[in-house]
């Protein structure tokens, strides 16, 4: 981590982080040179020489190119041409429902582009945000207010009876809550807990994956910067039921304003007693901090986080064996979503029964979605588990214009597209996937009739080629040549059975990959071709015939 | 204290390994050669090439240079699935090698190359990266020719240049498909901390890094296939 927020930190003062500032961290740390430079090359967030003082980074994902994101930029190029400004081209920055979004010196906004002009100018100096906060608490916050924060840990930490069978209590609470992981692979909860706190050897450290960055995914934006305290509560109870005396937040460096009220959360816990020396009486310490990425989709990957940490390029590891054994520095590690850390408080407030009874019919809990594209109010929703899709669409006006829904992806760029007439299909995991795709991160980007759905299921695996880290062939290779036959193919230059090319080529890049982007970088795609065997838009790639 | 012993069975035979035991080394045991490019025993697995992966009956294929053996698996190693993978990865990496490999033509032993001839690749169903895509020569350092269009990022260079000989000198540098080795700070090898010591030469499967003075030896060093 030192080396990373060392390399950080000159690239924010400097603008830059150039040969001699390497050197000179060479000299200073003992670093060889090879690693400084395997390090600056791969996470955006370093440059070698210093670019405009206005750097606008524009989002050229899916949700945000349905809304005119080329355009978008073109606009703001022109707009900007007598400034000395950068208008650059960037994977999805977490502000799907504002869309079209871009950032300005890592700062994510959306606007006009003469608005966008005007603050990165310095004319005005807010950073133009449409969303308030809530004034009250949120579903899933077991505190009335502020002076409540942190209430449940101290009933918890502090509390009376055998530690071990408190820690054991909470382990059942979550396993009887049914709480899977929201960060898309929806692994049981208690069960990460329980293999955590049973692994041998430590020091153990729990981490919040707070990388949030699958297309359509804000979520977890939301909850950091609406209700960061239950996140970091959740880490303090985690941390004390595993046997770990430090949480890290692993957050992506687009979400500056969450990094804010984490920080502030992160004071008031101290304040409050809930972090320091000896939380709660316990005898333990508990600290957390906030560890802020230096880019890329892929440090959502956990072992790809791990490898950050450790000071290394975020390239993911072969599993087994798996962070619960074997994790930052080789020792037992948790590592959980936002979403799934901040449900924690409520589940150990309230009880598993009363989590359980907040789904629909036989669903248990509360979800928070992210709804984005052919969507009248698109935004972050709290609904319970089991609403169908249809119900969510109406929860958000519906489709706008009249028109019909074409298709949804139900959980992100990962997650094949369903039609219409899967509308509704509950939003739980195990029903999603028998529908034919995955509840994923539960980020709903809604498509209309009249869209061109190969454009947008190319957006997405074009999505994974950028992100690809490039360390295991199928993925580096294969998602390059997937996205150049296929662009060749709507150039007109496409080959026979280019579909039967690119199922074959999909078996290898899922069954090969080391990782998940790899494993369903082309799945986009290859399932729509499948699933949508009417699309005008795919008569290109299913052609028999040479274009 | 002797290791504890794991059983477990490999394309229907069964083999008794020490625990911590790769499948890779447990099938060359039993006299099952896996293919693999970035593997090589000497250096630590990395399992970054795909080409050794195996069937344990898992969701995905494991990389048999890097997955230990576990009691009662059952592993294949030879299904018509894992062949069509080999063949795919293997065209893969063939699309962007340059007309001639410097390795082929002088030591006659490119991996790459000799996997392609095991698995009678004929076409390479995907476009030329070579001409698309150039990476460019070094010729810099008077013994190590570098040709970074044969360069397959299998790691070898990368662990034997830093774990091997800890010269420290050779990186990945870059992302995605860009990815591609560097010497320090990306310098030209003749001007990095390179000591000329071969190791990397030595490792590198594919025509990538090829000794100047084999080259000479056997007069091919500007000639073209």
């Amino acid at each position: 981590m030192d080396l990373l927020r060392r390399l950080m930190a000159v690239q924010h003062e400097r603008g830059a982080v150039d040969d001699a500032a390497l050197q000179r961290i060479a000299r200073e740390t003992g670093e060889p040179l090879y690693r400084l430079e395997g390090l600056r090359s791969f996470y955006p967030a370093f440059r070698e020489r210093p670019g405009a003082p206005a750097r606008i980074a524009v989002c050229r994902d899916v949700a945000c190119r349905m809304k005119g994101a080329k355009g978008y930029a073109r606009r703001l190029r022109e707009v900007l041409s007598d400034v000395d400004a950068e208008v650059e081209e960037v994977s999805c920055l977490g502000l799907c429902d504002q869309a079209p979004a871009c950032a300005v010196n890592d700062v994510s906004l959306s606007g006009a582009a003469e608005d966008i002009r005007d603050y990165s100018l310095g004319v005005s100096p807010l950073p133009l945000s449409p969303e308030t906060p809530p004034n009250a608490p949120m579903p899933t916050d077991p505190h009335p207010g502020p002076e409540a924060h942190y209430a449940t840990a101290r009933a918890l930490i502090g509390g009376s009876g055998a530690a071990d069978a408190r820690r054991d209590r909470v382990i059942q609470a979550l396993r009887d809550s049914g709480l899977r992981g929201m960060g898309g692979a929806a692994f049981p909860t208690g069960d990460k807990w329980a293999y955590t706190r049973q692994a041998p050897g430590g020091p153990k450290t729990v981490v919040c994956n707070a990388d949030e960055s699958e297309p359509g995914t804000f979520k977890d934006r939301a909850l950091l910067e609406w209700q960061p305290h239950l996140l970091v509560e959740g880490m303090i109870i985690a941390a004390w039921v595993i046997g770990a005396q430090r949480g890290i937040i692993y957050l992506r460096h687009e979400y500056e304003r969450a990094r804010r009220a984490l920080e502030q959360a992160i004071a008031a816990a101290r304040e409050a007693g809930a972090l320091g020396g000896d939380v709660f009486g316990s005898g333990k310490g508990i600290e957390v901090e906030v560890f802020v990425s230096p880019g890329g989709y892929i440090l959502g990957e956990e072992t790809a986080l791990l490898e950050a940490l450790e000071d290394r390029r975020g390239e993911p590891r072969n599993k087994p064996p798996f962070p619960t054994v074997s994790g930052l520095d080789g020792r037992p590690t948790l590592i959980n979503n936002v979403e799934t850390l901040a449900a924690v408080p409520v589940i150990v407030e309230r009880g598993a029964d009363w989590w359980r009874r907040q789904g629909a019919g036989d669903y248990a809990g509360l979800k928070y979605v992210s709804l984005s594209g052919d969507v009248r109010r698109p935004g972050v929703y709290c609904v319970p588990w089991g609403t169908t899709v249809r119900e969510v669409l109406e929860l958000a006006g519906g489709v706008p214009g009249d028109r019909a829904l074409k298709a949804f992806s139900p959980g992100g760029a990962s997650t094949p597209f369903l039609p219409a007439s899967a509308l509704d299909t509950p939003l739980d995991f195990d029903a999603m996937r028998e529908a034919g795709s995955g509840l994923g991160t539960g980020a709903i980007l809604f498509v209309a009739e009249d869209r061109d759905l190969l454009d947008i299921v190319l957006a997405q695996t074009r999505f994974f080629r950028n992100e690809s880290c490039g360390k295991c062939v199928p993925c580096r290779v294969g998602s390059h040549k997937a996205v150049q036959q296929i662009e060749a193919a709507l150039a007109g230059e496409g080959e026979p059975g280019l579909d039967d090319h690119l199922e074959t080529l999909n078996a290898t890049l899922a069954r090969t990959s080391i990782c998940g982007l790899g494993q369903v970088a082309l799945l986009p795609v290859v399932d729509a071709l499948a699933r949508f065997p009417d699309e005008p838009s795919f008569r290109v790639l299913t052609s028999k015939e040479a274009t | 204290m002797s290791a504890r012993e794991i059983s477990l069975t490999i394309d229907g035979r069964e083999v008794t390994v020490a625990e911590g035991t790769t499948i890779w080394e447990a099938a060359a045991a039993l006299g099952i050669d896996i293919p693999a490019l970035c593997h090589s025993p000497g250096l630590r697995p990395v399992g970054v090439c795909r080409l050794c992966v195996v069937d344990v009956g898992a969701r995905t294929l494991a990389a048999s240079c890097v997955r230990e053996c576990e009691p009662g698996m059952s592993v294949r190693t030879d299904t018509d699935e894992i062949e069509g993978h080999r063949r795919t990865l293997t065209e893969l990496l063939l699309a962007d090698q340059p007309e001639t490999s410097r390795r082929e033509v002088s030591t006659g032993d490119d991996a790459l190359y000799g996997l392609a001839r095991d698995l009678n690749i004929a076409d390479v169903p995907f476009p030329d990266g070579a001409e698309a895509h150039p990476r460019g020569f070094d010729d810099s350092s008077p013994v190590i020719a570098v040709d970074h269009q044969a360069c397959i990022l299998c790691d070898r260079c990368v662990r034997a240049c830093d774990e091997v000989q800890h010269n420290d000198v050779i990186t990945r540098s870059g992302k995605g498909y860009d990815v591609r080795i560097a010497f320090d700070l990306d310098a030209a090898m003749g001007e990095s901390t390179c000591v000329a010591c071969g190791e990397c030469a030595a490792a590198c499967p594919t025509g990538a890094l090829v000794h100047k003075r084999v080259l000479r030896a056997v007069g091919t060093s500007e000639e073209t296939a």
